[in-house]
């Protein structure tokens, strides 16, 4: 339903443009060349892959690689140096696309950015706040996350009293709270410990589920295969993009571990 | 549909705000460091630190023992700078008399002080400081000598009467300093160096609240990642840095209301002008201040930088060239170019016309325009840069 016909003139009518297809029918983000460049430095080279809707997409790469840069595109915090990008609907291109995308996306960071000084239910009315969510509804889903987190009678300790894996799911629900179309995650499980992190997988499971696409950056070679589809970006390039099934066949490899070490080999900037 | 987007605007806006205020208010340690710091520096500057003398213990070796020593001593122990403490017996008394503190000055008068002045024109008297306290030296040398040189009129005019044209001199070398007292006691009768510390901590004050609170309030943004959660939301930058202002300008304008009620009813500084403009002109610097802190955060992205920046590039400039400690017109001509760049400088001008001389807005206009100058450069600055930056 989101990135049906419907909603798509929705949009086009909102911003009195033609439809002109580049996002297809079940898609919701499509780069074609997109690319960023510092100067003479080319962080992103000429990426094009396409997401599809209510899938987790797995953005790998070793650090310096350029997916944070594409990531920072995707969210419309970075302008595209050249190449065309839509996400959700909107073109990366205009400045009044990206106004309207970011109330349909969600972020998360790797530092799970919640205000420390606020209180638990503080820091879930802020983002409520931000996204233009009424004060009613507002109290409603609150109560019914903090029930789901098991965190009702923390509701009001200091964020920064919160061990980091409470701290993680918090940051996760408060990103999907306005129930956006995308969730990027920025490296979301840094620093947590294999258990946690797989609580925390079940939580995007969940997120996939109800429809939300969620598009994931992340280190770790084993979260890789709970992805729908990854990515691996070598160098500002895309190297490979498949299933994590499809690319262990493909390399021959036991692992995504294997796939990526094979992959990320090839790379010559220095981290 | 604008309608509905403005009231979610609104609304965000309002969230924004509330959490502003309660990231500042659950930092009690640093709010009561900006509440009590202004009530102290008044308080340090006003009376501790001032350069005014009170007092100085006066010991006195007078072997002529005459009507004009007797009388000048009097006169010097009746005045608030000095008390006569102790009459020593010769000359080496004074080093004793430093030595065990009972003595900051010493008189010492020469033989047959009233005869020589009188009738040889050469009445010799020397003052002792002692030098350790550089601070009560040269003010107690400046007070001993304009009252020995009103005592000399004095003594003049009774001679000229007693037997017609032979005036003495009372001390040597102690006429040319008369002319500066005058300078001096211009707009400050009582010569209480006080008032003028008043602009000064002022300046600094909201200077340092404004400037480095905000800057430092934003790039802690910057540093948890809070701030990329918050530009990737629908939020407008703008709102952002407008809702940050906005509690810090609340303060502000209680610091200032703090530091003109304890200029008033504690140092008792006779605000003469026009206490609405004085106000209005400080809320001008309030916001210049705020605009340089919101570009300094623009500029920097670590905490500890905008400290640094704020405090090296902005209160050091503040306390030494605004003319808050020492006077800007005696300084080298470079150092007075760049005092012209420190907008400290500026208002602290403005507010010693308006609040120590007395005098309206009009005497201070070029002040005030500059401030607005400043004002316009640095928004249009920050709103460039923070553009720059997405």
């Amino acid at each position: 339903m989101i990135s049906g016909e419907n909603t798509r003139k929705r949009i086009m009518e909102l911003l009195g443009r033609e439809d002109d297809h580049f996002l297809k029918e079940g898609d919701v983000i499509r780069t074609e060349g997109l690319t960023k460049c510092f100067g003479s430095f080319t962080a992103v080279d000429h990426i094009s892959f396409t997401v599809r809707q209510g899938e987790i997409f797995g953005f790998l790469g070793a650090n310096g690689a350029g997916k944070t840069t594409a990531m920072k595109m995707l969210c419309g915090l970075s302008r595209p140096t050249s190449g065309r990008a839509v996400v959700a609907g909107y073109d990366l291109h205009y400045n009044r696309d990206v106004k309207h995308l970011k109330k349909v996306i969600g972020y998360m960071s790797q530092k799970f950015s919640l205000y420390e000084d606020l209180k638990v239910w503080e820091n879930i009315r802020l983002f409520g706040g931000i996204y233009g969510m009424k004060d009613d509804v507002i109290a409603e889903k609150t109560e019914d996350l903090l029930r789901r987190l098991d965190l009702t009678a923390q509701r009001n300790r200091m964020v920064r009293d919160l061990p980091l894996g409470w701290k993680q799911r918090l940051a996760f629900s408060v990103a999907i709270f306005h129930e956006p179309r995308i969730v990027f995650l920025d490296e979301p499980t840094g620093g947590v410990d294999p258990a946690t992190r797989r609580g925390f997988w079940e939580m995007i499971y969940d997120a996939a589920e109800r429809g939300i696409t969620v598009f994931v950056t992340t280190h770790y070679m084993d979260e890789a295969e709970y992805c729908n589809r990854v990515s691996i970006m070598v160098d500002g390039k895309i190297e490979a993009l498949d299933s994590p099934a499809a690319l262990k066949c493909k390399y021959s490899a036991p692992s995504m571990d294997e796939v990526f070490r094979l992959l990320a080999g090839k790379a010559k900037r220095e981290e | 549909m604008t309608a509905m987007e403005t009231m979610k605007d609104a609304r965000r806006f309002v969230s924004f705000v509330g959490k502003e205020f309660n990231h500042i208010l659950r930092d009690t340690r640093t709010l009561m460091v900006l509440l009590v710091m202004p009530v102290v520096m008044i308080v340090l500057f006003g009376f501790a630190l001032s350069t005014e003398i009170k007092d100085v213990k006066v010991a006195v070796y007078d072997p002529s023992k005459d009507a004009a020593t007797a009388r000048l001593i009097a006169q010097i122990d009746a005045s608030d700078y000095f008390t006569v403490t102790d009459m020593l017996d010769g000359e080496d008394g004074a080093l004793d008399a430093f030595r065990s503190n009972s003595a900051d000055i010493v008189l010492v008068f020469e033989d047959n002080f009233y005869h020589r002045a009188v009738h040889d024109g050469d009445g010799r008297m020397q003052v002792i400081v002692d030098g350790s306290n550089t601070n009560i030296g040269s003010m107690a040398v400046f007070y001993v000598s304009s009252i020995v040189s009103s005592f000399q009129k004095e003594l003049a005019r009774e001679t000229l009467m007693d037997q017609a044209g032979n005036a003495g001199e009372g001390a040597s070398g102690t006429s040319q300093v008369n002319i500066s007292t005058s300078m001096r006691m211009l707009y400050n009768p009582q010569m209480k160096s006080a008032f003028n510390f008043v602009p000064g901590v002022m300046g600094m004050i909201l200077m340092l609240v404004c400037a480095m609170m905000t800057s430092v309030s934003i790039v802690r943004e910057k540093e948890r990642g809070t701030m990329e959660v918050l530009l990737v939301s629908p939020v407008k930058p703008f709102s952002v840095i407008l809702a940050k202002a906005i509690p810090y300008f609340v303060i502000s304008a209680f610091i200032l209301m703090t530091i003109i009620c304890l200029s008033v009813f504690l140092i008792k500084v006779p605000v003469s002008g026009s206490l609405m403009w004085i106000v209005l002109v400080s809320l001008l610097f309030i916001l210049v201040s705020l605009s340089i802190g919101i570009l300094i955060s623009t500029l920097v992205s670590q905490q500890e930088v905008a400290i640094l920046i704020s405090g090296m590039v902005l209160m050091l400039p503040t306390m030494l060239l605004s003319g808050m400690l020492f006077p800007v017109e005696s300084m080298p001509r470079i150092l007075q170019w760049i005092s012209y760049c420190v907008p400290a400088k500026w208002y602290i001008d403005s507010i010693k016309v308006m609040m120590i001389q007395g005098l309206g807005i009009k005497y201070c206009l070029d002040c005030v325009l500059v401030l607005f100058g400043f004002l316009t450069v640095i928004t249009g600055l920050s709103v460039f840069k923070f553009k720059d930056r997405l």
